[in-house]
């Protein structure tokens, strides 16, 4: 299998207005087609600043930042229509039921008529979501609005798909539908970035990790090659304390 | 198209579902008219100078006192009694009504005013003809005026010009009726005299007419004021749950997905206006059924729109874009729900203020007037005054409408800037 980067990030810095303090500090990072590639890091790291450089959502203070080939500084427009985003929040209308919710941010990636109604009703259904398709969202419980989270980001079928935190807050069960499926999702050759603070979630789920503090990046490989490279860690979550320190961050 | 319709849609899904935010839009407004013109009904009468409550006593009984019921009655600036609880006014209770708020204005004819104006013509024709040397002493005539201190000076000023007019009519026609008796006894031909030409020669007369091109005479009564001035801010009230159900978007998220969709912003912009538009059109057309339906229930006069569908149509789109232009910017600029609530309603109020909802700009100091004409409300307020009171058609309120279409297009593209500065922090 050849490696061929979707995602190249070069010296990328962002600082923002009124801040000393680079939230993102020359970030160079590559993500490979088909990857599940792995942002962890302490609160305030720079996780989901670097991932909204990346989504178009904030410009970059320095550095270039290429996805398929193109330029999210000049080119963000082409970028958004391969690429999916899962954001941390519930970015959901409350008071609009799922199918409704679905209908709209389909139709907003231009997708319509048979077609939205068959990817809908398809997801629905395999997030155990049929029942509930037509109450309101407000009425769900956490681990059901992620699922619709989740699902408003990759109905396009999306090339790139960017997670932050997707699974925050829901229970076993919930996290266990929502990885599954995303490993589905990337065999089927969507590329997903993805954020956590959950390393056991992290270790199995990712091919590769970076692993980011105070907006640098400390360490890169697979969950096995970090382990490996940190004697005294046996698992993805102590080579993150180990490289992170015990200090509170917030 | 088919994104524009979704945004649409969802918009109008939103805005279905919130019920108390629905009560509030066509509720309220239709309350604040129903109140509002209810308070301000008597004040408009007074200003108006027609129906203010007036107490008559009559004890002269005679040419000018009756001269006097007669012109107060049928002039129509004023509502005529002379009972007081359904007992007939007296010299001595008409002090206590007029104290008591029962009236505005009180008015006592002594007795003997006319025989004393007889007397004194008569003495004065006397003097002049120089019939015989006059040895009777002149009476005096004092009619007495009670006056309620909340009474408006150009009111009380209007009586009194009225009184001293009855007075000098009487005055003069005694005095010529006199001269006319003694020239029949010095001209022997009586067939010559003058007799009653008095009363036969009206030379000049009065016609007020209205600068109106409505048929009839419409005035600024509280109906007329208030509801198209509370039906207007209705319409500029949508701020608060436009600019509301924006910052939503953004705290929740949507904006942020939003922002990463293959749409342009515009469109969702799009869809909240085109649903917002038709919030304020339908809360105009109910303003006015409440204005020509159901006010004139309560007895206050009926809304009279004019003649222009096609001028109040343009009026309330102008109205509507302005006030939705202003919700989106107002939703643009807040970052949270309180500050859109606080910056919306206080602006809104403020606007109104200035632009003369509360009391109408004819009524402010000169000041205030010229300040009014920067409120985007007062823009809309003047034109429904044109169509409404003067009868004015499109042309007429053809200034108005661009002003407010325009204020639409900078608050607009405020909004994109200050949206498009945002996401390049």
């Amino acid at each position: 299998m050849t490696i061929e980067p979707i995602i190249q990030i070069k010296s990328l810095c962002k600082t923002f207005k009124g801040n000393d303090v680079s939230a993102v500090n020359e970030i160079s990072l590559l993500v490979n087609k088909n990857e599940i590639f792995g942002l962890l890091g302490p609160n305030g790291a720079g996780k989901t600043t670097t991932i909204s450089i990346l989504c178009g959502l904030y410009t970059a203070t320095s550095g270039r930042v290429t996805i398929d080939g193109k330029d999210v500084e000049t080119d963000i427009d082409s970028i958004k229509q391969i690429i999916g985003v899962v954001p941390q929040d519930i970015a959901l209308y409350p008071t609009l039921s799922a199918k409704e919710n679905l209908n709209f941010y389909g139709t907003m990636y231009g997708l319509s008529g048979k077609l939205l109604k068959d990817k809908i009703a398809f997801w629905l259904d395999n997030f155990g979501l049929t029942e509930a398709a037509n109450k309101k969202v407000s009425t769900y419980s956490g681990g059901m609005k992620r699922r619709v989270n989740l699902i408003a980001g990759i109905l396009h079928n999306p090339k790139i798909l960017f997670l932050d935190e997707p699974t925050v807050g829901v229970d076993v069960q919930s996290r266990n539908v929502i990885i599954e499926h995303l490993k589905e999702i990337n065999k089927a050759g969507t590329t997903i970035i993805y954020t956590s603070h959950h390393m056991e979630e992290a270790e199995h789920f990712c091919s590769r990790v970076a692993i980011i503090d105070y907006g640098k990046i400390i360490a890169e490989g697979s969950p096995t090659e970090l382990i490996k490279s940190n004697p005294n860690c046996s698992n993805l979550e102590t080579v993150f304390l180990h490289l992170t320190k015990r200090k509170l961050r917030d | 198209m088919i994104k524009l319709i979704a945004a649409i849609k969802k918009e109008a899904l939103i805005l279905l579902r919130d019920r108390v935010g629905l009560a509030v839009l066509f509720l309220m407004p239709m309350i604040l008219i129903f109140v509002m013109t209810l308070i301000q009904d008597s004040a408009f009468k007074s200003l108006n100078e027609r129906g203010i409550p007036i107490i008559f006593v009559d004890d002269d009984k005679d040419t000018l006192g009756i001269s006097i019921e007669q012109g107060l009655r049928n002039s129509g600036m004023c509502t005529f009694n002379n009972t007081i609880d359904g007992v007939p006014a007296t010299a001595e209770t008409i002090e206590k009504a007029v104290s008591d708020g029962k009236f505005l204005v009180g008015i006592v004819v002594p007795k003997g005013a006319t025989a004393a104006i007889r007397n004194n013509v008569q003495l004065l024709v006397q003097e002049t003809m120089g019939v015989e040397e006059a040895t009777a002493k002149s009476d005096s005539v004092e009619i007495k005026i009670y006056i309620d201190p909340i009474t408006k000076k150009s009111f009380l000023t209007s009586v009194t010009s009225s009184l001293r007019e009855f007075i000098s009519e009487i005055k003069t026609k005694i005095m010529f009726q006199t001269f006319s008796k003694q020239i029949e006894e010095l001209i022997p031909d009586k067939k010559n005299a003058p007799g009653n030409a008095f009363n036969q020669s009206q030379i000049i007369k009065y016609k007020e007419v209205y600068a109106s091109r409505q048929i009839g005479e419409i005035v600024p009564n509280a109906v007329q004021h208030n509801v198209p001035a509370w039906a207007i801010f209705a319409m500029f009230f949508i701020v608060l749950p436009l600019a509301g159900s924006m910052v939503k978007e953004k705290s929740e998220g949507s904006v942020l997905r939003l922002q990463t969709i293959p749409t342009s912003y515009l469109i969702f912009l799009l869809g909240k206006i085109k649903v917002y538009i038709a919030v304020c059109l339908i809360q105009f057309a109910l303003m006015l059924s409440v204005g020509m339906i159901f006010l004139p229930m309560l007895g206050l006069p009926t809304l009279v729109i004019g003649n222009s569908i096609s001028g109040i149509l343009l009026l309330s789109i102008a109205t509507a874009l302005a006030a939705t232009g202003y919700g989106v910017m107002v939703g643009t600029i807040a970052k949270t729900e309180q500050q859109g609530a606080i910056v919306g309603s206080l602006t809104v109020l403020l606007l109104s203020a200035i632009g003369g909802v509360w009391v109408p700009t004819y009524v402010m100091p000169e000041l205030m007037r010229n300040i009014s004409v920067i409120s985007p409300l007062n823009w809309s307020l003047d034109g429904f005054y044109e169509l409404f009171l003067r009868g004015g058609g499109v042309a007429d309120i053809a200034m108005d409408s661009l002003k407010l279409v325009f204020f639409f297009v900078i608050t607009i593209l405020v909004s994109l800037i200050i949206n498009r500065y945002k996401r390049k922090i």
